[in-house]
């Protein structure tokens, strides 16, 4: 790209937003050094952990990025984690370039009182049970004859539907038997889905819930409201969970329940949870729902221990709506913009922050040169 | 057949930009460009080449990001595209209920405005665990056999 000018760029975090960025930063630098790191020691994060275990389609995305290592002379460094094995200093000093895809590992908590009690889980841990992340330890969940998840984005949907499909059709999927007894059993019978948002402003995505048509021993009903005169997006996502409820199979013993516009107030129990209560968004009526589990799947935050904090890397120069956060440092993917978007939405953002950091290393070669033809 | 290659691909996730390399690589003894659908101007479009579209489908049957702005292009400015002739690959994934419909769009449009489809329409189902790579580039090879 620019003659004999081969920086060197480290990318922290290997999931789909640091191997998007290394394609890109790749295909501008032939000759870099680009060097992959991980906490973990596999590659590729949410595509290996967040992603359904039988959404395989998705799954497929990482040959792509097994070329990187395989083909495009990519390195990829595993068990590093910045505070423990290494520092931000030190990658900084030894990289022309640092890239922070970090993502947010944390389930934003529930915050109402009861949120502690046995029995509430985080979907971000639920999804690595399913996947066999090392870090998680099936010992400590149990799902009941009812479960209630807390949101409807689409991680609420991915969990429904793999709370439903099965044990045998996971373990078909790559789920390991313990884990698929345990939070797929058969003895589960009601699951409600209860989202702050009305049906027109879900975050789910329309062919989520169509997906759940393949669920042919589940019921499925909803408060949805048809919306008023809103975008078409609003239209489609009622009529997905119309036409759900509408070809339901009336005589299925399990039941999927929506429920939407519903803000969680309280879980109580004594113990263990016995209930969830949610307040409308009027504020004037209550829902309160028997349920031994609770999911909440509101979306992710940094970890409360994280060594790495984006607030405090911020500077003056900082503009996150481009990645930069200060000369030679950057941040992409969920890490830069918050926890939406799926891995299309990834890919862009890779794009946007590889274009940035193309330009300004531009910028800073043709100032290097205009000194030296002083 | 003489004329040069263009593979035009649009994409979202990356697959068919992916499965695009793999063609390119594999008919590397002609001339080739692999092209993205966001960096294509549609005014470039010529008989003198043959383009090998390879298209991916979004959400219920909508065309990738990629695919979006060529969409908007061919609709805006209206080229005349008779004499320019092009093979259609589409990715899909069967689990999704309107399978394989994205390059359909593309497809559609270039027919109006008067470019002509040879070969067969070559498709890929996600859904199948496997990549489409492969399937791209025996697609690729029999496609130029047949012309």
């Amino acid at each position: 790209m620019f003659s004999d000018y081969s920086p060197s760029f480290a990318i922290v975090g290997s999931g789909p937003s640091g191997c998007y960025t290394a394609q890109f930063l790749r295909r501008a630098f032939p000759d870099s050094l680009i060097k992959m790191f991980d906490r973990l020691p596999v590659p590729f994060g949410l595509l290996r952990y967040g992603v359904a275990p039988d959404h395989v389609g998705t799954k497929a995305i990482s040959s792509q990025f097994e070329r990187l290592f395989e083909r495009d002379g990519v390195k990829f460094e595993g068990g590093i984690e910045i505070g423990v094995s290494t520092s931000l200093e030190e990658l900084r000093q030894e990289f022309d370039v640092v890239v922070l895809a970090i993502g947010l590992s944390q389930d934003r908590p529930l915050s109402i009182p009861g949120w502690a009690l046995p029995g509430v889980y985080g979907s971000g841990q639920i999804t690595r049970l399913f996947n066999g992340h090392p870090d998680e330890d099936l010992e400590c969940v149990s799902v009941g004859d009812r479960l209630v998840i807390v949101g409807n984005g689409n991680v609420a949907i991915d969990l429904a539907r793999l709370s439903l499909l099965g044990s045998e059709k996971l373990v078909e999927f790559g789920v390991e038997a313990e884990v698929s007894n345990t939070l797929s059993s058969q003895d589960l019978r009601q699951v409600h889905l209860v989202g702050r948002s009305l049906v027109g402003a879900a975050k789910f995505d329309v062919a989520m819930i169509n997906e759940l048509a393949k669920l042919h021993d589940v019921r499925f009903r909803s408060d949805a409201v048809e919306p008023i005169n809103e975008n078409p997006e609003a239209h489609k996502r009622y009529e997905a969970i119309s036409k759900l409820v509408r070809e339901s199979n009336l005589e299925a013993n399990r039941v999927v329940n929506f429920h939407f516009g519903w803000t969680p107030s309280l879980i109580g129990g004594d113990g263990d949870v016995e209930f969830i209560d949610f307040a409308s968004q009027d504020g004037l009526e209550k829902l309160t729902i028997a349920t031994q589990t609770i999911f909440s799947a509101i979306g992710f935050v940094e970890h409360e221990d994280s060594v790495v904090r984006r607030e405090s890397l911020m500077t003056d120069e900082t503009d996150l709506t481009t990645g930069f956060l200060s000369d030679g440092l950057y941040c992409v993917g969920w890490f830069r913009r918050g926890p939406q978007g799926t891995i299309p939405a990834n890919r862009s953002d890779a794009k946007l922050v590889s274009d940035q950091i193309i330009m300004d290393l531009k910028t800073k070669a043709s100032k290097r040169s205009g000194r030296t033809n002083e | 057949m003489n004329r040069k290659i263009v593979i035009l691909f649009g994409t979202e996730s990356g697959n068919a930009e992916f499965a695009a390399e793999d063609m390119a690589a594999e008919i590397a003894d002609r001339e080739v460009e692999v092209v993205d659908m966001t960096d294509f101007d549609v005014e470039d479009f010529s008989p003198e080449s043959f383009y090998m579209v390879i298209c991916s489908t979004h959400g219920e049957g909508d065309l990738p990001s990629g695919g979006v702005p060529l969409l908007q292009a061919l609709t805006s400015q209206n080229p005349d595209l008779n004499g320019v002739e092009y093979a259609m690959f589409g990715l899909g994934d069967s689990s999704y209920e309107n399978y394989s419909k994205g390059s359909e769009h593309i497809d559609q449009k270039l027919a109006e405005l008067g470019a002509k489809r040879v070969g067969e329409y070559g498709r890929h189902d996600a859904h199948t665990g496997t990549l489409p790579n492969s399937a791209a580039v025996d697609w690729t090879n029999r496609v130029l056999e047949s012309l």
